[in-house]
Order: structure tokens, then sequence, then C-alpha cells
């Protein structure tokens, strides 16, 4: 993992104490709000429905044990033993004190973190595949080029007051993992002709009221020239962005109005300007930040074949987690594992200190002491030796962490909802457990298989609802809320937006609406291999429409 | 008919302004504002933002109902009791957190 070097210590430290020094003048009534408000801002501070809310961030969603350990201890010290996992890797803690964010702050640079630039009109917390430097199907770590990205995007002179927020995620993989094709800059890594691996650059995606698939900018983009090639990009979204509308201020709607051919050859104006210039990436940059990525120790193991069906046999409940939580590693004999937020009736993206406590505790001990962060709001422990999966399930079973659902019908992404959030309209929570509750069957989530639920409760679209197979979007009705059902949406490589069926549902209707859309899926499937996301496409949305609204 | 809502500065707790000028955690002893009580309201406004202590500040329209005060807005309900999944106790004001104009 990536440490601080002496320029990351100090300008994390001189912000705590500049922040703390605002909050002091605050309180002593020396600055007024309006004058503070932008102050906290940038620095993850916001002010939600009951108190303030603090997003700290976890870049490219990788930690330690020490790291996440801190995180529980802040829990436990400063707030109500929770914390809440969110859809950009980051953690948000919903009731700190205004006067205990200065020593939280301190906390978090104790540990290298800190909570810049998680809000405001700059480049945020750049996010990536959960399973960076371990999957098998990887061709490059993503991670030190995110790192590189960090350092040169952290108080960007030129970026720090762009039109409005930037987001960039990469993958390495090209199984996309990580929505690259959502974001304001997707990156993937490739391979060109000569075998160098570059980066295939994706521009304008995004959800939110005006969703859209990214467009490919440039097919290779090589390493070198990466930071060159983002910064023209950026100086491009700087100059010609809107800053007339906020609701048209993000690069989709620039790269929508102009076209990307005109985008593109702004890009390759300024581009050719810079390129070769000071932001030429050295190899032996590359190489200082790679080594902080370099594999773990790994030990030579033969590669082993996991029996899951005769665990299942001796074990339903671990075979279950075996079968679904697993995602295979580059080196034979270890396995990535997701560690599942989404227990039945429980809130998306919650984990109490203990409970973060507990996952360190496996991840210093099986995982070589790292741990990510899923956009997906669950927890990953990257490095676990096949050998070690039953003490590693056994001890999640303890911390009631061991729910083998990943990728099933009640492993849901929703946002806060109107039970926090001050831009909500309706509540994502209670729908998320109700529709947990609906379909709590093992059985019969093993049934229905792949599906992917995502729950927003406003149209700012933090719960991805528009690329949720099934997306279900919260919104305000003559005072009470009111849910839009969306379907095919779908994050991946094979990017899609979701459409709206028909009219909205009342909150309880809604897990009734969506066992509709499931039976009318498995009773059409060609077969339990045709995922709900393929039926979709090739029955089209009439057998989808008929079962939420009749035949009429 | 309105009430005045905001959040207390060090805690970010919900709180209401009552009849003798204070800033208190519980609905229903908010002071309603008639509509003809525009000029007493803003004047309410001026002396609360003077305070710098509530921060977040705004109208809400209510109604009664069985005579308790209920916000018209499903928000206002939610951000009155805490959240409603799972269930939890709003933020309470400290001791440095009472505020009066």
């Amino acid at each position: 993992m990536y440490r601080y070097d002496e320029f990351d210590a100090a300008f994390v430290g001189g912000r705590v104490a500049q922040f703390s020094d605002q909050v002091r003048r605050r309180i002593a009534g020396e600055l007024n709000e309006d004058q503070f408000r932008p102050l906290r801002l940038m620095n993850g501070l916001y002010l939600q429905l009951h108190a303030y809310m603090l997003r700290i961030a976890v870049p490219y969603g990788t930690m330690s044990s020490r790291q996440l350990r801190k995180l529980a201890h802040i829990a436990r010290t400063y707030d109500r033993g929770y914390g809440h996992f969110t859809t950009r890797q980051n953690i948000q803690f919903n009731w700190p004190k205004l006067k205990d964010v200065p020593a939280i702050l301190e906390e978090l640079s104790s540990v290298e973190m800190h909570a810049i630039q998680t809000s405001g009109n700059c480049i945020r917390n750049i996010t990536t595949d959960q399973f960076a430097g371990a999957a098998a199907d990887e061709i490059i770590d993503p991670r030190p080029v995110a790192e590189i990205l960090r350092q040169w995007s952290s108080l960007h002179p030129e970026f720090s007051y762009l039109p409005r927020k930037f987001k960039i995620a990469m993958t390495g993989a090209p199984n996309d993992r990580a929505a690259i094709r959502f974001h304001d800059i997707g990156l993937q890594a490739v391979a060109n002709a000569a075998g160098d691996i570059g980066w295939e650059v994706w521009v304008g995606g995004g959800l939110g009221r005006t969703p859209m698939v990214g467009k490919m900018i440039n097919a290779y983009v090589p390493h070198e020239h990466l930071l060159a090639y983002l910064e023209s990009i950026l100086r491009v979204y700087n100059r010609y962005g809107r800053r007339d509308n906020k609701f048209k201020a993000r690069i989709k709607i620039l790269v929508h109005e102009e076209g990307l051919e005109t985008i593109k050859g702004q890009v390759e104006a300024e581009f050719a300007e810079v390129r070769g210039g000071v932001l030429t990436l050295p190899q032996e940059e590359l190489d200082r930040i790679n080594t902080y990525f370099a594999p773990p120790a790994f030990q030579e193991l033969a590669a082993t074949r996991i029996d899951v069906a005769r665990e299942a046999i001796l074990d339903p409940g671990y075979g279950r987690w075996l079968e679904r939580n697993l995602n295979s590693h580059r080196q034979p004999g270890y396995v990535s594992l997701t560690v599942s937020l989404k227990p039945i009736g429980g809130a998306p993206g919650d984990a109490t200190a203990e409970q973060m406590e507990a996952v360190a505790d496996l991840a210093e001990r099986y995982s070589f002491d790292e741990l990510r962060v899923t956009h997906e709001q669950n927890l990953v422990l990257p490095h676990v030796r096949v050998a070690d999966l039953r003490a590693v399930y056994d001890a999640l079973v303890a911390a009631e962490l061991a729910d083998g659902n990943a990728g099933l019908i009640t492993d849901m992404i929703a946002c806060p909802g109107l039970d926090y959030c001050a831009l909500a309209n309706a509540r994502s929570i209670p729908i998320a457990q109700a529709i947990s509750q609906k379909f709590a069957s093992e059985e019969r989530q093993k049934e229905i298989g792949d599906l992917k639920i995502k729950i927003s409760g406003c149209i700012n679209a933090c719960g991805h609802h528009h690329v949720g197979h099934i997306g279900i979007l919260g919104v305000e009705k003559k005072g009470g809320e009111l849910y839009q059902i969306t379907l095919g949406g779908d994050a991946t490589e094979n990017a899609s937006v979701g459409k709206i069926l028909g009219p909205g549902f009342e909150a309880e209707k809604v897990p009734d609406a969506i066992e509709r859309l499931v039976d009318a899926y498995v009773a059409r499937r060609e077969s339990p291999a045709e995922t709900f996301i393929a039926a979709f496409r090739r029955l089209g949305e009439a057998p989808f429409k008929e079962a939420l609204y009749g035949a009429g | 008919m309105e009430i005045l809502t905001g959040n207390e500065l060090i805690s970010g707790a919900t709180v209401y302004l009552d009849r003798r000028g204070q800033w208190v955690e519980e609905l229903q002893e908010a002071r309603v504002f008639a509509v003809e009580e525009g000029e007493a309201r803003d004047a309410a406004i001026a002396a609360t933002k003077a305070t710098l202590r509530i921060i977040s500040l705004e109208t809400e329209k209510v109604s009664v109902v069985e005579g308790l005060l209920v916000p018209e807005r499903l928000r206002e309900r939610i951000r009155a009791k805490g959240p409603t999944a799972p269930v939890l106790d709003r933020q309470h004001l400290y001791e440095d957190g009472h505020v009066s104009i």
C-alpha cells in the first residue's frame, strides 16, 4: 500500500491545523455560516437532516487494518458506533459534532487518511475495481496510476473550482467492476499492438438527472502521457463547461451538447501543447509508486479447487458463501472474498465498530493487512489463502458478516435517502430492507441468481438506480413518497441505462412489484444460466411491463 | 401556519423556535406563526441569524392534527423524530447548545 511521504504528511497535517482553527473561529463567532460553509465542505463536512455528516475518502477503495481500526475507533468515540460505506468507496459518519471534527481529522491524519475533496466542485476520490491487484482477469493493477492521479488532483490549483464535481474511475481488467462508463472520466487498461499497456479513455458518462453512457475519446494513451491527457480534458471542461446552470454543468452535458468530435478536437489541441512537458510521467516515478503496490509475499501454492457442492452439503451457509462471495485470484491458491454488508433487513453499507474491527483483524491475519471498499457497499479481503477460508468464514459468522449473497437480489445498493440526506425526496433504506426481507429465503435468492437492484432517494442517483438491472427511484408526490421502477440498466462493460416502464408505486407496494418482475423473469428465462439482464435484453420490456401493470 | 426550524451549530441537532424565544428540540413546543404574523416571524429570523448559532434556518408549514403540530412535508416529520430505518434517536443538544433570541 502507498505510504505518505513528507509532502503528503505536511499537506494533510497543515490542512487539519487550518480547519481546526476555522472551526474554532466559527464556534467563537468570528466566522458566520456563509463564510464557514465552503470551508467545511472542502473538508468533507456536510449538514444533513439530523446532524453533520463527515465523508472520509478511502483512496481507490484500499485500506489497511490499522486504518479500518481507526475508523472503528472514530465511530465508537465520536459517533454512534457505526459507519456507512458509500457507492464512491468512501465512508460516512452520520452523527459527528462540530467541536469534535478537528479531533476526528487529527485521528485520521495519524493513519494517513483525510476528508479533503470529498465535496465541492473538484476532482473527487478516484475509484477502482475492488479486486485491483488481485483479480485473475486483470491486465494491470490500476492503483499505482490511481495514486499518481490522486497526487496530481489533490489541491490542483487550476481544478479546485470546476463548473461542477468531477469523478474518475479506473479498471485494470476487461470486466468492468468499477462502472467506468458512468463517470466523468473512465479509464480502462488496454494493450496496444506492440503489447504495451496503456489506457482507453472514456469521457462524459454519468448518472444523476441526465444519465449518459461515457464515450470513448481515446483508444490508447500511454502511461507517461496520461496526466497530460487528463489535464487536457479538464482544461477543456474548465473552460467550456456550463457555469450558468448547475443541472447542466457536468462534463457529460458539454460532451453531449458540443459532440464528441468537437470536444476531442479541443482536447487534442490542448494535448499537443502540454504533451511532453512537465506532466510527462517519468518511468522512475512510476516505478517508485509501483513499489508501494508490489504484490504481497504470496506462498507458492498449487491451484486449489474448492468442492463447493460438498461443502454445501456439510454446511449450507458455508457452501452459499463459497459459491457467491469468492473472486478468482491471479495467484494460485488464493482468492479475494467479499464481506457482505447486506444482511437480511439491514441498512446497505452500514458496519458497526465491532464489525470493522473484526474485518480489520481478519485482514491483518489472513489478507496481508489489506482490505477494500466496493462501490457496491461491501468490503473485500483481497488476498486470502484457500486453506484459510473456513477460518475466515467462522470469524465472519461470529461478527454477523457471513451472508453469502454477493451479487444476489439482496445485495442491493441504496443511498441514505430521506432518512439522512438533505437532498433526498424519498426514503431508500426502508425499501431496501423490505425487498431484502421479501427475498430472505436463500433458496429463492439462489433460484433467481445474479440480479442487481439499485435504489436512489432522489434524481441525483447516488444509489445508481439508472444502472440497476432493476432500478428504483424515490420521488416526492403530493407530500408522499412514490417509487419509479426502471429495468435494463447495467454498469459493466455492457453499459446501458434503465428505462422507466410506467407509473410509480407506493412504498408498501414496491416489494410485490419487484416479485412480479422476478417471477416474470424466472418463468421466461431459457435456463437458470440466463441471467435477469440477459433475459431482459432478449425478451424486451413487454413481459415485464405486463407483470407490473397487467395486460391492459 | 408556519414554524421556524434549523440546526444548532455545535451538535447539528434539529431545533425549533419556541414561544419564549428559545431554540428547543421538541417540535410540539414550537411557536406557530399565523399568516398575519409575518412581521414577528421575520424579526425572529433576523434575531436568530444574529446569534450565528442556528444554521439551515427555514420556515416550515404545519397543521394541527388532534392537538399536535404536524409538518406538511415528510422530510420535516422525519427531521422531528430521527431516522426511520433503522429507527434511531435523533441528535440532541449538548450543554453548550442552548440558543435563545
